[in-house]
């Protein structure tokens, strides 16, 4: 198959993180992954990206300031004229270090905050870390660096986004995203607590609608709507293997940040095999690329074009078959699992942090006979 | 509310326009092409909107951005126009200020 080239790298630097958020998708099982790529690993990495097509880098993690070296990874990124976005929680990040990475070259910083309310941001993040991010925040902007405010929206928060549009412009932020959450890793273990109801998600997207029209030019405000809700799926990464690679920690190789979680695939590593040959030959990033592995009602659909089917992650998770539509499609055979999702009782189950004892739980619960 | 309106007019002729921090432009090694890079995508520019954003240096005003242009691709009312409307929709999405 004749492929078009990736044009962004999705760097995963490490899986280690000081806050716990109920919403990481990050995998269940990070804590048994603790192998990380070196240096000049990274540094080889970006530079066969650069010449494979690649013109965005995004450093993410876990949390990336938890790499000590990453004010060399961003020089050698930017060796190779990579626009490099730095997603951070920003716990840990001072004045010394953010210059540092300027001077190294880094473009952009993304920040995410939990909630536009303290108590409500620290219990969703298991940690006492809101009024730390929000010195951070004023840091950057007061550096001028070019800022994103990213807020995962679910049940417990939604309601107060006129909050946080109002935080994201005090804060001095050029965009603010309002992205739904999204039901992969820890965020579909903790489902039941984290749906949105139909209402709060109209409200929420009505509010933000108003602020996006009166802060044109200012802020740019963007509010994405829950797939679940929605009747048709997202157009997941703009389709598998068409536009980005990600690289975990370890140097796996993959379409999607979630992808890890379908079974029976074998990862490519970097360690192993080039960029390109990754890109072009690896039976991971062929598996769902073009139109020929669709199912019905995808294989005949119009819309195919458009969302290419929907999540692969997600029809693995809710459907058993990766290759399925996803059932957050309405045409989906499977589409029942996201309904009843909407009415799931939070009351009889308790939230799972994202702490590296609870994926110790579940690995080992899920290696031991029966369980 | 004066900035907000300010904003959200037709850019004036005494703007000197000039790429937001983060916003930057390269050539795209795969196809020649230039594009503006920020965090959220890699925006294709065809011929005559990269030479717009190309004089975009923060001294120039948009009069002259003009002028030039006119000088260079020949003297049509359109060039003004479409300059404005380019460089006004480019600061709605604060990629030039
Ligand atoms: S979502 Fe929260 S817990 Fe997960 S990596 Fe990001 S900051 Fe850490
Ligand atoms: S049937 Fe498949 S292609 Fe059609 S809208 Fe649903 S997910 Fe998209």
């Amino acid at each position: 198959m004749n492929t078009s080239p990736p044009r962004s790298l999705v760097a995963e630097l490490t899986y280690r993180c000081p806050l716990g958020c109920l919403y990481c998708s990050n995998p269940l099982d990070f804590a048994k992954r603790r192998a990380e790529l070196s240096t000049g690993d990274w540094s080889r990495i970006f530079a066969q990206a650069a010449a494979l097509g690649v013109l965005q880098l995004h450093l993410t993690g876990g949390e990336p300031l938890l790499r000590d070296d990453l004010t060399e990874l961003t020089a050698a990124a930017r060796a190779c004229d990579l626009y490099i976005n730095l997603i951070t929680s920003g716990v840990g990040l001072t004045e010394a270090r953010l210059d540092a990475f300027r001077a190294a070259g880094l473009d952009h910083v993304q920040l995410s905050l939990q909630d536009g309310d303290e108590a409500g941001a620290d219990y969703v993040a298991g940690a006492g870390v809101h009024r730390r991010k929000l010195a951070v925040a004023r840091m950057i902007a007061r550096m001028k660096i070019p800022l994103t405010l990213n807020f995962v929206v679910h049940r417990l928060n939604l309601d107060r986004v006129g909050a946080m549009i109002d935080l994201a412009a005090e804060l001095g932020a050029r965009r603010v995203e309002l992205a739904s959450v999204q039901f992969h890793g820890w965020a579909l273990l903790n489902r039941a607590h984290l749906m949105p109801t139909p209402e709060q998600n109209d409200r929420a997207e009505a509010i933000a609608r108003g602020a996006a029209e009166r802060m044109r030019g200012l802020m740019q405000v963007v509010f994405v709507r829950n797939d679940y809700l929605a009747g048709r799926p997202k157009p997941c990464m703009g389709g598998w293997g068409r536009g980005t690679i990600v690289i975990d920690p370890a140097g796996y190789a993959m379409p999607c940040q979630a992808a890890a979680s379908i079974a029976g695939l074998e990862f490519p590593n970097v360690r192993t095999a080039t960029l390109g040959e990754i890109w072009r030959d690896s039976s991971v990033f062929n598996a769902f690329r073009g139109y020929d592995w669709m199912k019905e009602p995808c294989r005949t659909c119009p819309e195919r074009e458009r969302d290419f089917g929907g999540c692969r992650c997600q029809a693995f998770a809710l459907a058993g078959d990766a290759a399925a539509a996803d059932p957050a499609c309405e045409f989906s055979p499977h589409h029942r699992t996201v309904i009843s999702a909407r009415t799931e009782l939070s009351e009889r189950i308790n939230p799972v942090y994202r702490t590296a004892r609870s994926s110790r739980d579940i690995v080992h619960r899920n290696n031991s006979p029966g369980g | 509310m004066a900035r907000r309106r300010m904003n959200s007019d037709a850019p004036d002729g005494g703007w000197r326009p000039r790429l937001a921090a983060g916003v930057r432009l390269r050539v795209d090694p795969a196809d020649g092409r230039e594009r503006l890079l920020f965090p959220e995508a890699a925006l294709e520019l065809n011929e005559t909107a990269a030479a717009i954003v190309r004089l975009c240096d923060g001294r120039r005003s948009l009069a002259e951005i003009v002028g030039e242009l006119t000088g260079r691709y020949g003297t049509t009312g359109a060039i003004a126009r479409e300059t404005a409307e380019f460089l006004g929709a480019m600061r709605e999405r604060r990629l030039v200020e």
